[in-house]
């Protein structure tokens, strides 16, 4: 295991025009930093910038059990990023430390960095609902509020300060449509989201989390709970999300994870084992496991 | 071969049993209709000798002015406007403080304290009235005689904090239940979101459990609007129209219980004082209804706002940018004020219980406990004796039939039938009947019509309405909780229904049952206005159950209402206390052993 470790450490030591990218990003907040402090008085907005994901050396502990060995990962910008691997083995625990839902859970111990747009998250002075703002997530089962449809997608913008019932509208509409939901939903903006099927849910819910714009957005296994019809719309809705977004998403499905996916992270047991393009790792995955897995022989 | 005729008996006494279970769940059902129908039955004669319109909207109430004409004497307007006003004042500051607190506990304190809390709370809910009112007329009235322009600080004012103390533990259990009850996905959706767990809380969990919050407070609405012994300590009592929140006024139930003492059996004064009980009792009704609507109102509800008309560009709307900025400040000022409501309610509880004690307890001593009493001097002797006959006689009545009907709607009934439906809103609606609606219709009912006068028996068995749901939900939950694999062993070893609900059923069941019996001493030990008329206000102690004996509030209110024997009420004030704590404390360690039997 350790070796595995090292190899895929090494692998990303060696790459690098990544490692250059997040400079890049990292200078360019930087200057944004700094002109807003210059005019505004206001917290640093972080990354208002397209982004990737630089995982630096990441553990993560529920108590005294270690859930992430010591990730390694870059999940490039402009692409889906899959993250396979049977259950239990620590996929949504890395998920969730991407916006810092964990720490939500007392319990749970992290060390490592994870840095987006040049700024560690987990550092002291960062601005976690920003982060969580700009870091959107769209959970396995939907999670509508008991509001109705408009009230749900109004929620992130209201939050942030956007009251104007124009502006609203206007978001809320942009929001469906990139959510391939408008033609479905513009005549019951004012039903309750709890009447919409589970497919809609969704779909509903990754609305909710686009309204604030969001630069990066997390999928624990999005699809699960829903029928093949709506699977399908979501995978379609990811292949054009990824111009603007930067996606991360959890699989069991391993034809999902092929379909979708630019870049695909094999875990088992809180290790990273294999991680690559996706057509790499399909066609030829290097591990022995990986193979396994993805083969269907275990998980 | 002794081929036995197993299979007809047993069919027979299961029948049987069923019958019998039945019949105890609809004992509530009947109980609530023979409430209605004694007390609007008795009240007939008022309503036909002054009129229904002269006395609900007459502003005068007058019963001792012979001379005037009897339909203008009977008046009691202004004491529904008193209801109404303190009512509406305790709603206000005690519900929206038990919000705040459920708020709180709920959602921003750390889980420690969050039981620390709980414990208080139940403590809050266990004080009776009549402590409550004592505090009132010794800590809480001196010290708004002060800021009263008046002079004297009893009044509207001073009723509605009182009230709203009382009423703030069941608005605060109920929505801090029904918080709780939110799917976290809900909260942690909001966050993924960006929102501060201050909005997620007060933006997006506090309006899903919206039906909850409204459900605590019509609960809330009914216990203060039909609260008499502590609203009759602080309200100034005279049947005016106030003119300001320090105007003293007179409730319904100050009304009913006050002039109770000299109306004359059969009169016309009497008969009024029953009607302000129907009027009283209407009231409550709506209050349930209320409730019943609340409970089947569906999620669903239509949003305020109008619908959009946007017209469809075809996905080539600009892309405009908007400023989204942080915001949340209001919802942390929300959060702060939750925490500093939650430190005063702790404060408000902690003044009480300190008080009463230094006072009280000095006043302990053997002779004020088990001394003699009567006339030459008083002690707390024929309280115990009096409250040990009234315990065993409305659990002698209250246990078997709570707990056949908790049997009947766990074990035969089909779930979510018209019948289930109709028993446990009748179950409620007792639960949710004021203590001195119990009272009248145990004098009418139990005393009149049974004849059975003023004695410990009728007020054992007015108690025993009145303990009855508690029995009922408490024994049906622990039932429910009973796995089922339990059921289907005894049954699969070939015991009949009626055998696996004694051996196996009810044994594990234990836990809520005997929750059910402490929780019905609490409310034995602490009741005062259903008792004052149905076993009497009596200083000596009752040798038979058709003796007159008065229960531990009884006498604290007789000391009190003298104003001679202040160190005597101090004292059963703080016997009361003492009371109550043991009971709570009993009633955490059963739960904490149920919960950890529960564990593998
Ligand atoms: N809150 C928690 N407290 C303690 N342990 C936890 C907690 N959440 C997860 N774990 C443990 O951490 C490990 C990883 O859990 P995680 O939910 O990340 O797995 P997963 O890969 O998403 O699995 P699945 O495919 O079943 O969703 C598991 O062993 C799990 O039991
Ligand atoms: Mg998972």
């Amino acid at each position: 295991m350790k070796n595995i470790l090292k190899t895929v450490a090494e692998r990303f030591a060696k790459k690098p025009p990544q490692a250059a990218t997040a400079e890049n990003a990292a200078e360019n907040v930087g200057e944004n930093v700094g002109n807003a402090a210059e005019n505004v008085k206001e917290k640093p907005k972080m990354f208002d910038v397209d982004t990737d994901i630089t995982v630096r050396s990441l553990d993560l502990y529920y108590g005294t059990f270690q859930a992430l060995k010591n990730i390694d990962m870059v999940m490039p910008k402009n692409a889906v990023t899959a993250l396979i691997g049977p259950s239990g083995c620590g996929k949504s625990t890395l998920v969730k430390s991407l916006n810092r839902m964990n720490d939500l859970i007392p319990a749970c111990r992290i060390t490592g960095e994870v840095i987006m747009g040049g700024r560690n998250i987990y550092d002291k002075d960062i601005d976690v609902n920003l982060l969580r703002k700009n870091a959107g997530m769209v959970f396995q089962k939907p999670n509508p509020f008991p509001m109705s449809v408009f009230d749900n997608i109004a929620y992130g913008p209201r939050t942030f300060g956007i009251r104007k019932r124009g502006d609203l509208s206007d978001i809320i509409e942009r929001s469906l449509k990139s959510a391939n939901l408008w033609d479905e939903l513009k005549d019951r903006l004012h039903k309750s989201a709890l009447s919409l099927s589970g497919g809609q849910q969704q779909r509903l819910c990754i609305a909710r989390a686009l309204a604030v714009e969001p630069k990066i957005l997390l999928m624990d296994e999005p699809t699960s709970a829903l029928d093949p019809i709506s699977t399908g719309k979501i995978e379609e809705l990811c292949e054009e999300l990824k111009q603007k977004v930067t996606i991360v998403m959890v699989t069991h499905n391993m034809q999902q994870a092929a379909r979708v996916s630019d870049k695909t992270g094999f875990f088992l047991m809180g290790d990273l084992i294999e991680y690559g393009d996706t057509a790499e790792i399909f066609a030829a995955p290097k591990h022995e496991r990986t193979m396994s897995y993805i083969s269907g022989r275990f998980g | 071969m002794k081929n036995t005729c197993v299979e007809v008996r047993p069919q027979k006494s299961e029948t049987a049993a069923k019958a019998v279970f039945g019949f105890a769940a609809v004992f509530s059902v009947i109980a609530v209709f023979a409430i209605i129908f004694f007390i609007f039955y008795a009240s007939v004669p008022a309503f036909r000798e002054i009129g229904v319109f002269n006395f609900l909207f007459g502003r005068l109430w007058a019963p001792d002015k012979e001379f005037l004409p009897v339909s203008g004497r009977f008046g009691i307007l202004p004491m529904i406007v008193g209801s109404l006003c303190v009512t509406a004042g305790a709603v206000l500051l005690g519900g929206g403080s038990g919000v705040f607190t459920a708020m709180f506990m709920s959602k921003f304190c750390p889980a420690k304290l969050k039981g620390v809390l709980g414990h208080l709370i139940n403590f809050l809910a266990g004080i009776p009235s009549i402590i409550y009112g004592f505090f009132g007329i010794t800590i809480l009235i001196p010290v708004m005689d002060r800021i009263s322009p008046t002079g004297s600080g009893m009044g509207i004012l001073a009723s509605s904090v009182i009230l709203g103390v009382m009423i703030l533990p069941t608005v605060t259990s109920i929505t801090k239940d029904s918080l709780d009850a939110v799917p976290r996905e809900i909260f942690e959706g909001a966050l993924a979101l960006g929102a501060s767990k201050e909005q997620a809380a007060f933006k997006t969990v506090l309006p899903a459990a919206k039906s909850g919050v409204l459900t605590a407070l019509v609960l809330g609405t009914g216990r203060a609007v039909g609260e008499t012994m502590a609203v009759l300590m602080v309200a100034g009592n005279s049947a005016a129209f106030p003119t300001s929140v320090f105007s003293n006024i007179r409730t319904l139930t100050i009304n009913m219980v006050l002039e109770m003492a000299y109306a004359s059996p059969g009169s016309l004064h009497r008969n009024a004082l029953i009607a302000t009980g129907a009027v009283l009792l209407v009231f409550i009704l709506i209050l349930n209804l209320l409730l019943g609507l609340l409970r089947r109102k569906k999620r669903e509800r239509r949003s305020r706002e109008k619908p959009l008309n946007i017209p469809d560009e075809g996905g080539a709307a600009p892309a405009k940018s908007y400023n989204f900025r942080e915001t949340g400040t209001f919802t942390r000022l929300l959060k702060y004020l939750s925490a500093g409501i939650t430190a005063a309610i702790v404060l408000v509880l902690t003044a009480i219980i300190g008080f009463i004690l230094i006072k009280g307890l000095p006043a302990i001593n053997f002779k004020f406990l088990f001394g003699p009493s009567g006339n030459a001097g008083a002690s707390l002797r024929p309280a115990f004796v009096t409250t040990g006959m009234l315990i065993l006689i409305a659990l002698a009545v209250a246990l078997p039939v709570g707990i056949g009907a908790a049997i009947y709607l766990s074990e035969y009934a089909k779930p979510d039938t018209r019948l289930v439906k109709t028993i446990r809103l009748f179950t409620e609606t007792l639960a949710g009947m004021p203590s001195i609606i119990f009272g009248f219709f145990g004098v009418i009912f139990f005393c009149e019509f049974m004849k059975m006068g003023v004695s410990v028996l009728a007020g054992g068995l007015t108690l025993s309405l009145i303990i009855l749901p508690t029995v009922i939900r408490s024994t049906e939950e622990s039932i429910i909780a009973v796995p089922h694999a339990l059921r289907e062993a005894s049954l699969a070893l070939g015991a009949g229904k009626l055998r696996t609900i004694f051996k196996v059923v009810l044994p594990s069941a234990i836990s809520g049952i005997v929750t059910s019996v402490i929780l019905g001493i609490g409310r034995i030990v602490g009741e005062s206005a259903a008792l004052i008329y149905t076993a009497g206000a009596v200083v000596y102690t009752p040798d038979a159950l058709t003796d007159r004996g008065a229960s531990f509030a009884v006498m604290m209110w007789m000391f009190s209402s003298e104003g001679l024997y202040m160190s005597y009420a101090y004292g059963t004030a703080a016997v009361l206390l003492i009371f109550v704590a043991v009971l709570n404390t009993l009633i955490a360690l059963l739960k904490n052993g149920f919960e950890r039997g529960k564990k593998p």
